[in-house]
């Protein structure tokens, strides 16, 4: 995306991405339908498309929400985070159709208004269910940049954490509805899974960053951040006293900036110096060393920390500057 | 939920929508580059994608535009 938020374009990387979103989808659902068919002949092709799309919207929200921790323990899955939006907004457009097609099957046959019907029939669980699609309505209708922009990244955040509310609205969904007339235990089964699933690398990443956390030794008020020798060039040590820095080394120069991208709050320091500009490893944003200003036209800072080299060792000051705040960098 | 209260819920939610529409139509076409300067040149297929969160966020935009022409 550019500075005036205009299209660059697919990159080859991005139409591979959604092509294999579709691709998954197309596949998916041709193998549901297939066996589902086989499995239960009298079952009419619409509840065997209600379900299929259920069970999609329902697989993908997790393979969404495994991401973001899966990323935190292991740089590998990085690929699959630059383009996350991308099936968020599918796995909304998915749901849409499953609620649309249930509607139209189960509530719109009666005298009554099918919304109506919707609200106030059953065990209430198609509520939660509609609960649930507003907040990925919202999320997909912001996952434009210009809304991380305007909203700011932190309210930006905020809102895009409702999909754990949605999540939890989708169990109960379930739970409510299909496993409340499912008398095999498989669904029950798979959905627990999935609850295991998804909290076990949620707990997994949680310690996996709070070892990160772990606050740096100070000399005299400043922070040991070890030998120049083992910060590879073009690379970054993370240090930590009360917030990550992210320390950098490039070109004979020692540079500390805030270890948060402003874009999403990204781990600079596991990304890399390129043409001369730290380089967010998470969506590419980007910041030039000296002063944690994004070069221009773009507008980002990050703060910026006082650093010296003594006897071979980097010490930074925790005390950091306003972002964008030119640091001469030491010199190794 | 009863019915009186389920058409309560759907009743303001319309309304809310309609009026999302309403505003939307003018915040995308001219108060979007008064809120940010970087979409005063942004093309239609930027403004149609935005559209939809324009419609679910307009109080605070319509609030943002108003305050950029200094209206309290």
């Amino acid at each position: 995306m550019s500075a005036t938020y205009t299209s660059i374009g697919w990159t080859r990387a991005k139409k591979f991405y959604d092509a294999t979103i579709a691709a998954g989808l197309a596949v998916y659902l041709g193998l549901f339908a297939g066996v589902g068919l086989a499995a239960h002949p009298d079952a009419t092709a619409e509840t065997i498309l209600i379900r299929a799309l259920a069970t999609a919207a329902f697989l993908l929200l997790h393979v969404i929400l495994s991401i973001g921790p899966l990323c935190r323990l292991s740089p590998r899955f990085l690929p699959l985070l630059y383009n996350r939006r991308h099936l968020g907004v599918t796995m909304f457009l998915v749901a849409l159709a499953h609620a649309v097609f249930a509607i139209v099957q189960f509530h719109a046959q009666g005298n009554v208004s099918p919304l109506v019907s919707l609200l106030t029939a059953g065990t209430g669980f198609q509520t939660f269910g509609l609960a649930a699609l507003l907040i990925f309505f919202v999320m997909a209708a912001t996952s434009h940049d210009f809304w991380l922009a305007n909203l700011s990244a932190p309210v930006w955040k905020l809102l895009h954490m409702g999909v754990y509310a949605a999540y939890t609205l989708i169990v109960l969904h379930v739970a409510l509805g299909a496993l409340h007339a499912e008398v095999r235990p498989v669904l029950a089964i798979a959905t627990a899974a999935g609850m295991a699933w998804l909290l076990t690398l949620h707990v997994a990443a949680a310690f996996h960053e709070r070892a990160g956390d772990r606050p740096a030794a100070l000399v005299a008020g400043w922070i040991d951040a070890g030998p120049v020798a083992e910060i590879p060039e073009g690379r970054a040590r993370i240090v930590c006293a009360g917030e990550r820095i992210a320390v950098f080394r490039y070109d004979g120069k020692i540079s500390a900036v805030s270890n948060l991208c402003r874009h999403q709050n990204g781990p600079l320091g596991e990304g890399r110096v390129i043409d001369g500009c730290i380089t967010c490893p998470w969506h590419g944003y980007q910041y030039l060393p000296g002063n944690g200003r994004s070069p221009a036209p773009f507008t980002e800072k990050v703060p910026t920390f006082d650093v010296r080299v003594t006897g071979g060792r980097v010490y930074v000051n925790p005390e950091g500057h306003e972002p964008g705040t030119p640091v001469e960098p030491a010199r190794v | 939920m009863s019915v009186g209260f389920a058409h309560g819920v759907l009743a303001t939610m319309a309304a809310y929508a309609v009026v999302g529409v309403i505003l939307g139509v003018p915040l995308v076409a001219y108060g979007l580059g008064r809120i940010d300067p970087a979409a005063k040149s942004a093309p239609w297929t930027f403004r149609v994608l935005v559209f939809p969160g324009v419609v679910a966020l307009w109080p605070l935009l319509a609030l943002r535009w108003l305050k950029s022409r200094g209206i309290r």
